[in-house]
């Protein structure tokens, strides 16, 4: 004890230094969660958040009833597919937009990329009023274009499959923007000097684009593809905007169910125990990303 | 050093009192002495009420009333925080199907003891659908401010062309009405029916004798008054009267014709007047259909009330708020600022509140209750328009979604 104490009065100045992010991250993250898995193991409602005398202890009981509840199910596997298309579909799109955005400098590549950066910077209820309009199947102008070329209309926020695809399609045009911008900074990171040497040898420009672009992005794929995993795993705004869950719990996402289940139902304790399945899941998946990455080359960008 | 170190943990207090002083108790009295009282108000509510503010404050110029306007969507949000708090306002605008709720969990202030000094405050000065949202457990914790009621909207110009010079008066006419205006075609329908409303099929199950939720709080979801009026409901959508799920705007669509009737709350009359003026004198309202001639027509009351919180800093001068927002005088004044309705039955007397439009929803005031008075009624409300959804989107058995309904509400009451 009294050594750990020197040690601690001699190191103080690291200690020091890190202290503030330490101290922010245990009063508004590490308590916050253990508080939860503790609300998780009781019946917390209103009644027992305005008197503590009324919460109860139930054990596991929150959590076998959520593995039998239909809707939470549904939940998981909406969320899984969100996961599953989105994810890969915003580094492509992203990285693709960035490679495209990095072969000029000329204004038009500029103006391109505050476009394509817009979206990303725009409040998320201007969004749902604008995609709202847009996806309408009476008078939106995605309809009314697919009218033109004589497709017939599409129920693009009624039928519980193609909601889940239209929110979707809307949060990855959302996604891209910041994405393409840590792409872009990567992109202008990699020295010229290997494209001279590939010219030299004969290589085609796709061969370029695959054997040296691509894989020296490795370190800014990895980046993004775990900050997006994690965020849609998380996925929220934009059925809560949009769809509020409909229809039929179509577009229920995890987070979204803990959100309903605990602020409009006030059912906290239940909520909690939503909450930590979906925390145990993305630790889950972090680490298995983390292990499963291969570093097999020393340079990347 | 030494020094250094002791600036550090100096700076490191202050941090943590900055951090401290986020959650400390606010001031009770302005610089000049008056005292505070906080009031939550909500929605377009929340911006007229103001004016009447600055009435009350001049009757009482040793209170600074602080009026907090907060949305509806994101009101019930805000009021679980400040009962987690302890924190929140002294005086509470709550919309009616939430008092329970908040009641139950003790965060409303039991006004009994001030009704001899505050006459206003009396249960049978206000609509008697009103008086039920008043008492939660024999305590007196939400008095009354303004109600609205749903009723009838309809193009008397398009009834008119399909036989019917009045409006329809019984659930036979209502379904003949619309099956026949839903046969114009052209994308037409006959009513609009918003089952994503959690209050949609209690006038029709109250008329067809469901108590929804009993007294001794069972629920009847699976019983067949109820589940003849979901049917009844549901028929609609079934042979195309309604349309199962529609993004359409309704208010240009009722200009249009497209929904030639729909059920709405008294707000609707200025949005028609001001969205869609051109159909002035083609449209009315009336009753909500009784289910046989002679039957008693019901609705839903809603509106809101107000309450001291049991945290209040300042509980008497939240009492003669609460007091001076029921005066029917005071109501009537309310009544020309916003065209909500007032809940007392004296300020009905008033010539401000003649007109024919108005009057149809004083007759379905007499007949219209507030909905289940339970503390779970916003979560069973979610149920309901589950169950709802799969039997008119999905296609679900209505039986059997009522059975699971009734197992899943009763689970939910239990607690």
């Amino acid at each position: 004890m009294q050594k750990a104490w020197q040690s601690l009065v001699k190191h103080r100045y690291p200690y020091l230094f890190i202290a503030p992010t330490l101290i922010i991250l245990f009063v508004f993250s590490f308590i916050p969660i253990l508080v939860a898995v503790f609300i998780s193991f009781t019946n917390m409602n209103l009644a027992g958040l305005a008197d503590w005398s009324n919460v109860e202890f139930k054990g596991v009981d929150n959590f076998v009833q959520l593995f039998s509840d239909a809707v939470f199910r549904k939940s998981m596997f909406n969320t899984l597919i969100y996961v599953v298309v989105g994810v890969p579909l915003v580094v492509i799109v992203s990285m693709a937009i960035a490679i495209l955005i990095n072969q000029g400098t000329s204004w038009i590549f500029k103006t391109f990329r505050v476009i394509y950066y817009m979206p990303s910077i725009t409040n998320i209820v201007a969004i749902a009023v604008i995609w709202g309009y847009l996806y309408n199947s009476q008078y939106g102008l995605i309809n009314h274009m697919l009218e033109a070329v004589g497709i017939s209309p599409v129920r693009w926020l009624q039928d519980p499959t193609i909601a889940k695809f239209s929110l979707i399609i809307m949060a990855v045009w959302k996604a891209i923007g910041l994405n393409m911008i840590i792409f872009l900074a990567a992109l202008q990171g990699i020295p010229r000097t290997y494209y001279e040497a590939a010219q030299i040898d004969g290589a085609s420009r796709w061969q370029q684009l695959m054997r040296i672009t691509v894989p020296l992005l490795g370190f800014a794929t990895f980046f993004v593809s775990i900050t997006t995993l994690i965020g849609w795993i998380q996925f929220f705004e934009e059925p809560l905007v949009m769809t509020k869950g409909d229809p039929l719990n179509g577009t229920t996402s995890m987070a979204l169910f803990i959100y309903q289940t605990g602020f409009q139902r006030s059912d906290f304790g239940y909520a909690a125990a939503g909450s930590i399945v979906l925390f145990a899941i993305i630790i889950l998946v972090t680490i298995v990303q983390f292990k499963a990455r291969k570093k097999d080359s020393d340079v990347e960008y | 050093m030494a020094k250094l170190w002791k600036t550090t943990v100096a700076c490191m207090l202050v941090f943590s009192l900055i951090l401290a002083g986020c959650g400390g108790k606010d001031k009770t009295t302005t610089a000049d002495g008056k005292r505070i009282l906080k009031v939550w108000g909500m929605g377009g509510e929340g911006g007229s009420l103001p004016n009447m503010v600055e009435a009350f404050e001049k009757a009482n110029p040793d209170i600074d009333v602080q009026v907090q306007q907060i949305p509806w969507d994101s009101a019930h949000d805000k009021l679980l925080t400040a009962v987690a708090s302890k924190n929140g306002p002294d005086v509470i605008q709550m919309g009616m199907t939430w008092i329970p709720e908040f009641a139950n969990a003790g965060a409303l202030l039991d006004l009994s003891s001030y009704t001899d000094k505050y006459p206003n405050l009396k249960p049978e000065n206000f609509f008697e659908g009103a008086r039920e949202t008043m008492k939660y457990n024999d305590k007196l914790i939400a008095i009354p401010w303004y109600m609205e009621t749903r009723v009838l909207y309809y193009r008397t110009d398009l009834l008119k062309e399909v036989g019917y010079d009045q409006a329809p008066k019984t659930w036979a006419e209502l379904q003949d009405a619309a099956k026949k205006l839903a046969a114009r075609g052209n994308g037409n329908y006959g009513i609009l029916l918003d089952n994503q409303d959690a209050a949609f099929t209690l006038p029709f199950a109250w008329e067809n004798g469901s108590e929804v939720i009993s007294s001794d709080n069972k629920a009847q979801f699976n019983q067949k008054p109820y589940v003849e009026a979901v049917q009844y409901l549901t028929s609609f959508y079934k042979d195309g009267s309604a349309p199962s799920q529609s993004d359409m705007q309704l208010l240009p669509a009722f200009g249009q014709g497209i929904i030639p009737m729909f059920f709405s709350g008294p707000w609707s009359i200025n949005q028609i007047h001001e969205t869609v003026p051109q159909i002035d004198g083609k449209w009315a309202t009336a009753t909500i259909p009784v289910k046989e001639e002679g039957g008693k027509s019901a609705s839903v009351l809603g509106g809101s009330n107000w309450s001291v919180f049991s945290s209040a800093a300042n509980k008497d001068d939240a009492v003669k708020f609460v007091s001076f927002m029921s005066d029917p005088a005071n109501q009537i004044e309310y009544y020309k600022l916003s065209k909500d309705l007032p809940s007392t039955l004296k300020a009905w007397d008033d010539k401000a509140l003649d007109g024919e439009q108005i009057a149809t929803f004083r007759e379905q005031m007499k007949t219209s209750r507030p909905s289940p008075f339970v503390p779970q009624w916003e979560a069973v409300g979610q149920l309901i328009k589950a169950a709802l959804q799969q039997i008119v989107v999905g296609g679900a058995d209505i039986q059997t979604q009522m059975e699971d309904l009734n197992t899943q509400a009763d689970a939910l009451l239990q607690k």
